[in-house]
């Protein structure tokens, strides 16, 4: 790599060049992780008895998560929710990714897209908050319900996790949208026209064709969504709670209520493990590799 | 099975651009028809339509006698090869072939049959487990032209299908295609602007430009008697030599061609011509041949600009003396051979034809073969547009 380097930006530069790199990834990414792996892997305590006899290092706080019914669930919980958001997303996404790539004529497509990216100008609080205001129990989305007499009484959509939902597909829908619309633009437009004229109807022309082509894209996307949905914090903390509770909230509370840093960086490493364990598996159900989806 | 097709004046606009003109036209069932034509003339939309994926702004597609208008492309019983093949890379060949009869429900018994069956006709035994990706482009096409007979169509679209493929694969698939259609007997209705292909592998051709039908006839008569201007400089080669009626009476023309003397050729079509019109006389460049000073008949004084050996035969490139304009000449092998001394640069060589071989049609103005680019000039020049994209 060095030599590759070299040969285009010459000696001092290539030097620099990779010693930024070093820096970035092990100053700022590699040792700041193996600190809170090895905070996560020691018991809380006092400044004056660490590195006494009660320091070293234990299982306990990981422990913890399996012992608390309630943190374990919502554990789960969050596992199922941000699945749910996942696949919410791409039913959403991947009609529109359909429309962008092929149907839409050009104009349209810049519009539409820019359309999408406007919001995204804004901070993610403060669109989190324009839900809320859209969702809440006397909030415009009622008022429309109840005026076109589709509902009798206002419906709170804040308590539970319907809210959450809402909000996370639409804070995640562009990191969805782009990947698919990407995967689907590379589609050769005779290939869907070819699978038409053999007699596959609209289903089966995106079941056998489309979608098998789109994979690594879709694959990234439901990657990435769940990755953001699972580690997300503003949205359930605005949109859900009391009743729905986020995994993250916990590891908040440990850090900065409770205090705990060392039960906060287990559940921390948890969570990781969770999103990675996910990745493998969509990685694996759609039978793509890390080099496809880097593309 | 009837896979005649009938289009009945069938007209399509894309905006204020009129891509096909009001057009009528019956395909025989069972017939090899093809469309041949420059890029832009209308061809593929023409090919579209039937197909299903275009609806004609006017008018009606009829297959089998049944008008198509209501029935989508998926249920219409014709079948496309696509100038790129359009094969599914991610597929198997067997899952490529099978798939027109995967999406009508067949069992995968009965499917493994039809792809083996249709595997041995198109010479690819074995090759049913490989990936498309794994396949020369030869191979590629017969897997295409599997695909497409797997859903048993009355009637065959293919859309400039050899266009990819090197000389020699070319002109071997030809004949295998032709083959393959007279084993099964559907209608192949088949595209090209070569008119190599269209010429030998045709029972008729339909000549098209600017979005009309020039003519429709056997490749012979095409040849032999062009109908018009645009049909008898593209299809094939000819020499344009303007001149006046003197003498329209019979079959044979009379012309008067100012400094070129009195020429003659055979008047084809309609309209008939009058004394006084101006025309143009076609002479193609096989039909000259070096004559004699002592020889009466139309004769053309040129001087040799260029000589080019091509093996079977050499194309002279001369100037008409007394006209300035270009003349190809070509000459076979045994008239070469017996004039090797003469066949020089800057050499002055009469030549003579046969009134026979020559056709006289009425001046139209129409099409000009691009002296310095070889391409066809069309009387209007068409822009490129959408459903007829193929360059």
């Amino acid at each position: 790599m060095l030599r590759q380097l070299r040969e285009r930006f010459g000696g001092p530069l290539a030097v620099a060049i990779l010693s930024l790199l070093g820096f970035w990834l092990i100053l700022m990414v590699t040792l700041p992780q193996l600190q809170m792996i090895d905070y996560s892997l020691r018991p809380n305590l006092l400044p004056a008895q660490q590195g006494g006899p009660e320091d070293g290092w234990t299982l306990a706080n990981y422990a913890t998560l399996f012992a608390n019914d309630i943190h374990r669930s919502i554990f789960f919980k969050t596992l199922w929710s941000s699945v749910l958001v996942t696949l919410l997303t791409l039913a959403v996404s991947y009609p529109l990714g359909w429309y962008l790539a092929k149907v839409a004529t050009p104009r349209q497509a810049a519009l539409c897209i820019l359309l999408l990216i406007i919001p995204f100008w804004i901070n993610e609080i403060l669109r989190t908050y324009s839900w809320f205001i859209i969702l809440s129990f006397s909030g415009p989305l009622n008022e429309v319900l109840m005026m076109l007499g589709l509902i009798d009484r206002p419906i709170r959509f804040l308590s539970g996790d319907g809210g959450v939902l809402i909000g996370m597909v639409y804070a995640y829908i562009l990191f969805m949208v782009f990947p698919v619309y990407n995967a689907i633009e590379s589609l050769d437009d005779n290939q869907v026209r070819a699978a038409r004229d053999l007699g596959a109807g609209t289903i089966r022309t995106h079941w056998r064709i489309v979608i098998p082509h789109a994979k690594p894209g879709i694959a990234t996307g439901c990657i990435m969504t769940f990755m953001l949905a699972a580690g997300s914090y503003a949205v359930p903390s605005l949109l859900g709670s009391p009743g729905s509770r986020w995994f993250t909230q916990i590891i908040y509370n440990w850090f900065f209520e409770g205090g705990n840093w060392n039960q906060g960086a287990a559940y921390a490493f948890l969570l990781l493990v969770l999103c990675i364990g996910f990745m493998s598996l969509v990685m694996k159900i759609f039978k793509v590799g890390l080099g496809d989806i880097a593309k | 099975m009837d896979g005649s097709v009938r289009l009945e004046e069938v007209v399509m606009r894309f905006g204020d651009f009129t891509a096909i003109e009001k057009t009528s036209l019956t395909i025989g069932s069972g017939e090899f028809f093809s469309f041949l034509g420059p890029s832009g003339c209308g061809k593929t939309t023409l090919l579209n339509m039937i197909s299903g994926f275009l609806t004609p702004s006017e008018g009606q597609v009829l297959i089998g006698g049944e008008a198509m208008g209501k029935v989508s492309v998926n249920r219409r019983p014709t079948a496309m090869i696509f100038q790129n093949l359009a094969l599914f890379p991610l597929m198997t060949v067997f899952e490529n072939i099978e798939f027109g009869l995967e999406v009508r429900g067949v069992d995968k018994r009965t499917r493994r049959e039809a792809s083996e069956r249709l595997l041995a006709l198109v010479a690819l035994e074995g090759s049913g487990p490989k990936m498309v990706t794994e396949l020369s482009g030869g191979q590629k096409q017969r897997v295409a032209i599997a695909r497409a007979l797997a859903v048993e169509p009355r009637v065959l679209l293919l859309d400039e299908p050899l266009s990819a493929l090197d000389l020699k694969l070319r002109q071997h698939m030809r004949a295998e295609l032709k083959a393959i259609q007279r084993k099964t007997g559907i209608t192949f209705i088949y595209i090209t602007h070569d008119q190599g292909e269209a010429l030998t592998m045709s029972d008729r051709v339909a000549v098209m430009s600017a979005g009309r039908i020039q003519q429709v006839a056997d490749p012979m008569t095409l040849y032999r008697s062009p109908a018009t201007g645009f049909v008898a400089a593209f299809v094939g080669e000819n020499n344009r030599i303007r001149a006046t009626v003197i003498d329209a009476e019979g079959e044979r023309v009379r012309l008067d061609a100012g400094s070129l003397g009195e020429l003659a050729g055979r008047a084809v079509g309609e309209p008939r011509l009058h004394n006084g019109d101006s025309a143009v006389l076609f002479v193609r460049p096989e039909h000259l041949r070096p004559v004699g000073e002592d020889v009466s008949g139309p004769r053309f004084q040129a001087t040799i600009e260029a000589v080019h050996f091509e093996g079977a035969w050499v194309m002279l490139e001369t100037r008409l003396e007394a006209f300035g304009e270009l003349l190809r000449v070509q000459l076979g092998h045994e008239v070469s051979r017996q004039y090797t001394d003469a066949l020089a640069v800057g050499q002055r060589m009469a030549f003579g034809y046969d009134p026979a071989d020559a056709v006289v049609l009425p001046d139209d103005g129409s099409p000009m073969v691009d002296e310095a680019t070889g391409e066809m000039v069309e009387t209007e020049q068409r822009t490129k547009r959408a459903g007829d994209s193929h360059a």
